[in-house]
């Protein structure tokens, strides 16, 4: 299935993607391709429908048109008619393992300890044996500066720990791909430092990344790639020092304006 | 005093089907409860009509009435059950009935966010509900299903109008009898005394859970 990609470093092919809630066209025609390896950031204001393209990817949300391919494998194709319809449930649960996720709320599992969050998913999805998977999800917890924190509750842990967490219990499933929707958005500014510098490490290790965001460092540092979405559209995209540097669309120049 | 004594003992007796009903209700009353909020919350709207028309029948009716439905009713239409059994269809149906929109409301108080994180981590409709949602809804609906569960000892009680010897009617039996109202007072204390326990097992259970914060 590999030939119907010509890049072979290309992982993600969003094709003119729509989406409407209701009577609202949240999505007009979006086109993304992520490369391998790469970094994108997503960037624009709120209700410009950057969340939903993302959660679009991983089907919390479902499209109603274009297409949507990942490393060569179709989730969803587009018919004559221009509908999209997803792939069958064993391919489609193949595509979806591949990509980990990482929410705004963190969405930890509150009765679960540290380590049992982590586990839980590699034990009862991937049927691996828990001897096995608890010291690989140790070294994640190193990796993420939070071993210590093992044993307690997320209740117990800050914004930020509970979110390093997050991260790590998405890694625990060996993604090929990891979503970033907003993860520092719920932080007080203070605790979002080891957060970011948890998503810099892993893109110096080359994990393919879409990273909604506000912090514009972030997106100017870490990412490879920028788009800047508004109204449903992307307006405006490349590397983060012709956007950051040298804006060209007006929409553009007053977003990031604001953002300073 | 040998006659109080003699007193208790009989009801002792009595408290026995009275502790039955109560056990047995409890048993199946709640995984019945469980199914049904699951039913009733399922996306299949058949299923889910049917389960709230099923609600609605036991919890629009006095208990009372479907016991005497059960017991008097259907053995007109041939259908015989021995008493016990009778009784405990009739409660079982009924309490479940009030346990599943319980479970109902604890289900649907679950954030979003926890079944989108277990649907990112591959987990299936039923691993959610089982590893994730439900463990988390018990500890919120604790305290009403203590209070329907304490609600239980004292309904058992109704079984009085089906000639089954509980530990109502034998204390009635008894004051009849002997013209003495002792039988009433000791009847009293054995409900507070199960109430007491069911309190008690159930601050434990509270304290189990709490040992994490939401």
């Amino acid at each position: 299935m590999q030939n119907t990609m010509n890049e072979n470093n290309v992982m993600i092919r969003m094709h003119q993607i729509y989406k409407k809630f209701g009577a609202l066209e949240v999505l007009k025609g979006i086109d993304v391709e992520v490369n391998r390896g790469e970094v994108l950031a997503i960037i624009g204001p709120s209700g410009s429908g950057k969340s939903t393209l993302l959660r679009c990817l991983n089907r919390l949300e479902s499209i109603d048109g274009g297409s949507i391919e990942v490393e060569g494998d179709f989730l969803a194709v587009e018919n004559s008619a221009g509908i999209a319809t997803y792939a069958e449930a064993s391919l489609s649960k193949e595509i979806l393992g591949k990509m980990g996720m990482v929410f705004q709320q963190f969405n930890l599992f509150p009765h679960m300890t540290v380590l049992e969050n982590l586990i839980e998913a590699p034990v009862h999805v991937k049927q691996i044996a828990s001897d096995e998977i608890i010291p690989v999800a140790e070294e994640l917890l190193r990796k993420v500066g939070l071993y210590e924190k093992r044993d307690a509750y997320p209740a117990r842990l800050s914004g930020g720990q509970q979110q390093r967490v997050a991260i790590a219990r998405a890694l625990a499933m060996k993604p090929d791909i990891m979503l970033f929707d907003e993860p520092t958005s719920a932080l007080d500014p203070e605790l979002t430092g080891d957060v970011l510098k948890t998503m810099r490490q892993l893109a110096e290790e080359h994990m393919t990344m879409i990273v909604v965001t506000h912090e514009m460092a972030f997106a100017r540092e870490a990412a490879h790639h920028v788009i800047f979405m508004a109204d449903g559209n992307i307006v405006e995209q490349g590397i983060p020092e012709d956007i950051f540097g040298a804006p060209k669309e007006e929409r553009t120049k007053a977003f990031l304006q604001n953002m300073l | 005093m040998e006659k109080l004594m003699g007193t208790v003992m009989l009801m002792l007796d009595g408290s026995q089907i009275t502790l039955q009903i109560f056990f047995i209700t409890l048993v199946m009353a709640l995984p019945l409860g469980l199914l049904a909020a699951l039913g009733r919350l399922s996306k299949l709207r058949p299923l889910s009509f049917f389960v709230e028309v099923y609600i609605w029948l036991m919890r629009g009716t006095p208990l009372m009435l479907q016991l005497l439905f059960v017991y008097f009713a259907l053995p007109m239409v041939g259908i015989m059950l021995p008493d016990i059994v009778a009784a405990l269809l009739a409660f079982t149906l009924n309490y479940a009935a009030y346990f599943a929109e319980i479970f109902r409301a604890g289900i649907q108080s679950i954030e979003r966010g926890q079944y989108e994180a277990a649907k990112t981590l591959g987990m299936t409709y039923v691993q959610t509900m089982r590893r994730i949602i439900i463990p988390q809804m018990v500890r919120r609906v604790l305290p009403p299903i203590s209070n329907e569960t304490i609600n239980l000892v004292k309904d058992t009680s109704l079984i009085y109008i089906l000639a089954m010897n509980d530990l109502l009617r034998v204390a009635r039996t008894i004051v009849q009898r002997e013209f003495d109202m002792t039988p009433f007072v000791v009847a009293g204390v054995f409900y507070l005394a199960m109430t007491f326990v069911l309190t008690w097992i159930f601050k434990k259970l509270e304290a189990h859970y709490a040992k994490y914060d939401e």
